[in-house]
């Protein structure tokens, strides 16, 4: 990658986060209510407490809403640029750490499911590559594809009506044992995967088939190329060849693909953990709409942006250190 | 559709069974072309088309009103029981049906036509029009959909044009940029220089020569579309961001998965499961057409043959 095409990618990167962050700003602001009107009143609607037109006031003053609007982005943008999001107006606490108390578990499982889907997608691909033609392979490819196209969130839904409501294996909720007393750090890490495993499954079940395709078929197309034959023709044996030539050149595009996937999965945590009341930031998003917390929803979405931004940035790096004739 | 199962009908008028054979030789040539998951996709659609245009003969109770007692199981008179307000959920079925295909459709026709007419003319062109489309169609593409859709159709308020007009602006980047990219490379071919030559207007050549080779393309992309705006739709719905006043598959995910401790109960398995069901048919029918389609109508993926 020469030094013009590394400025245009930060430069796209630049110029997306601020579409992102003046998006972020206005929007919010243009929504129909303002948030006191939810926090003086009680959750049904019914028996509004009527805050006076000075209390009402006071707390447009107090969040600094009576400003002009350009005075209140560039006073956003300063804020963001320090790492202060502002006061979530429904916890009454920070935004930051609102989303630090919730961001670790979307990681989590975020992070597992990409894990588990590139390992098992690699493994699945090379194995269908390998019985092209045959009539297994056909019935593999017929049932992923048939399976991906399931969105995630109905996914669960299934995976949920299977294991928690049908089998009573897994949890219906929550991302630990409420109240729970735990003898050992293994029984906490234990009752956490037990609570994580749903979510990571049907995040992992969703993006598993992009990463066996693209595996499947890059194999495919590199097995007839000249070195695999070169290496035949040196004799060495048929795992050697799969793994040291066809595999290792096949997987630079599951490199990319996996960066991408992780942006996706952001997104697709969203519903995921709202399915299965997985306490992450994808859930708390949700919250926030409802409550127009709007401080909240900003900081939240700048973090799924930023992190899908980044990326997608880390991936061209790596890369790029991966595949030397991309270099130049 | 019409035109796919009309190879069927014995025809004996000789014009039009001229006519229709041509079209039959066509059609069934692409269904033939079909493998057996299409096919399978094709009924998919077939039966809930069937269901949405004939809603009102097949369902015995409105949608939207209440028609027995609250959370009746399937049985006599209720063929899939009721939800928690007493309305008939085989109805909301029939009715949600409409209500996704529309959503789908609308979003698709003006997405797909929309960014592919916007592609074409910036690849033809060319210039700062084109500058500006791929800039602005890379910026798109590089924001965070989900969470974005979730927030704008939360400030733009619950309602069905609102829903459409959000997906759309999340879905006219790729045919544009798919549109502009075939432009590009069909504009370079000596027989487009020729008729230029000869005195082809633009309109003449981008109708007869461009428009014709974009458009097979685009229906793919169409088909996907769809597919992508019935699934957020649902998504949005099932967020409770969907419009209230229309039932669509995804608003009766919502309700009943919203309904407290409904997994405790056996309500879930004729009040969650046929919306569940049908949102399944529909995207995998949805998905196996449009996977067919890409093969039957691009002719280096058929020759590729990896796939």
């Amino acid at each position: 990658m020469n030094k013009n095409t590394r400025n245009t990618l930060i430069f796209r990167f630049v110029i997306t986060l601020l579409v992102i962050l003046s998006i972020n700003f206005f929007l919010p602001r243009m929504m129909p209510g303002d948030p006191f009107s939810t926090t003086s009143s009680d959750v049904q609607g019914e028996d509004i407490v009527t805050m006076t037109e000075e209390q009402h006031q006071y707390f447009i003053s107090y969040y600094g809403m009576d400003l002009p609007l350009h005075e209140q982005f560039i006073r956003y943008l300063a804020n963001m640029a320090k790492g202060d999001f502002g006061q979530s107006i429904y916890y009454k606490i920070p935004v930051t750490s609102v989303i630090l108390i919730h961001l670790p578990w979307t990681i989590l499982i975020v992070f597992c499911a990409t894990a588990l889907s590139t390992v098992a997608g690699i493994l699945i691909g090379t194995i269908s590559a390998r019985n092209r033609k045959k009539i297994s392979d056909r019935f593999m490819m017929t049932g992923l594809i048939a399976f991906s196209e399931i969105p995630s969130f109905l996914l669960g839904i299934i995976l949920l009506l299977i294991f928690c409501v049908w089998l009573r294996i897994f949890p219906l909720a929550g991302a630990v044992t409420p109240f729970a007393h735990y003898n050992s750090v293994l029984d906490e890490a234990g009752d956490i995967a037990h609570h994580a495993f749903l979510p990571v499954l049907t995040l992992s079940l969703a993006q598993l088939t992009g990463v066996y395709l693209l595996t499947r078929n890059t194999l495919i197309t590199v097995s007839s190329k000249d070195y695999i034959r070169t290496a035949y023709a040196k004799g060495l044996g048929e795992k050697i060849v799969w793994t040291r030539h066809a595999l290792r050149n096949a997987l630079l595009p599951v490199v990319t693909r996996t960066g991408f996937m992780i942006g996706l999965m952001m997104g697709g945590a969203v519903l995921v953990e709202t399915v299965f009341s997985y306490p992450g930031i994808g859930l708390t998003l949700r919250s926030a709409v409802v409550n127009r917390d709007y401080a909240l929803i900003q900081g939240i979405l700048l973090i799924i942006a930023v992190s899908i931004l980044l990326c997608n940035l880390i991936v061209d790096q790596v890369y790029q250190r991966l595949d030397p004739r991309v270099a130049d | 559709m019409g035109l796919m199962l009309s190879g069927y009908l014995p025809i004996d008028r000789p014009a039009v069974s001229r006519f229709l054979r041509s079209v039959s030789d066509r059609t069934g040539n692409i269904l033939s072309r079909f493998s057996t998951e299409g096919r399978i996709g094709l009924c998919g659609i077939a039966l809930i088309l069937m269901v949405a245009l004939f809603a009102p003969v097949l369902s015995a109770y409105p949608p939207d009103q209440i028609s027995g007692n609250s959370l009746e199981p399937p049985g006599q008179g209720h063929l899939l029981g009721t939800d928690e307000l007493g309305m008939d959920i085989w109805s909301q079925i029939c009715y949600g049906a409409r209500m996704s295909l529309v959503i789908g459709l609308s979003v698709a026709l003006i997405a797909g036509i929309g960014g592919g007419i916007l592609g074409i003319l910036a690849g033809y062109l060319g210039g700062n029009a084109d500058q500006l489309l791929m800039r602005t169609v890379d910026i798109l593409m590089a924001l965070p959909s989900f969470p974005l859709l979730i927030v704008i159709s939360a400030f733009m308020g619950p309602s069905i044009v609102n829903v459409i007009l959000v997906l759309v602006l999340f879905s006219w980047a790729k045919p544009a940029r798919i549109a502009r990219s075939q432009t590009l490379a069909i504009k370079r071919n000596t027989y487009i220089i020729a008729a230029k030559n000869f005195g082809g207007t633009p309109y003449y050549i981008l109708s007869r020569h461009i428009l014709p080779e974009v458009l097979p393309i685009l229906f793919v992309l169409i088909l996907g579309i769809t597919s992508y705006a019935i699934i957020a739709e649902t998504g949005l719905a099932f967020l409770g961001l969907g419009d209230p006043t229309s039932k669509s598959w995804g608003m009766m995910l919502y309700y009943a998965t919203s309904f407290k401790s409904i997994y405790f109960t056996p309500f879930w398995q004729w009040w969650l499961i046929p919306p569940l069901v049908a949102l399944v048919t529909l995207v995998i029918s949805l998905a196996f057409i449009s996977r067919d389609l890409e093969q039957v109508l691009d002719p280096r993926l058929r020759r590729g043959g990896g796939l």
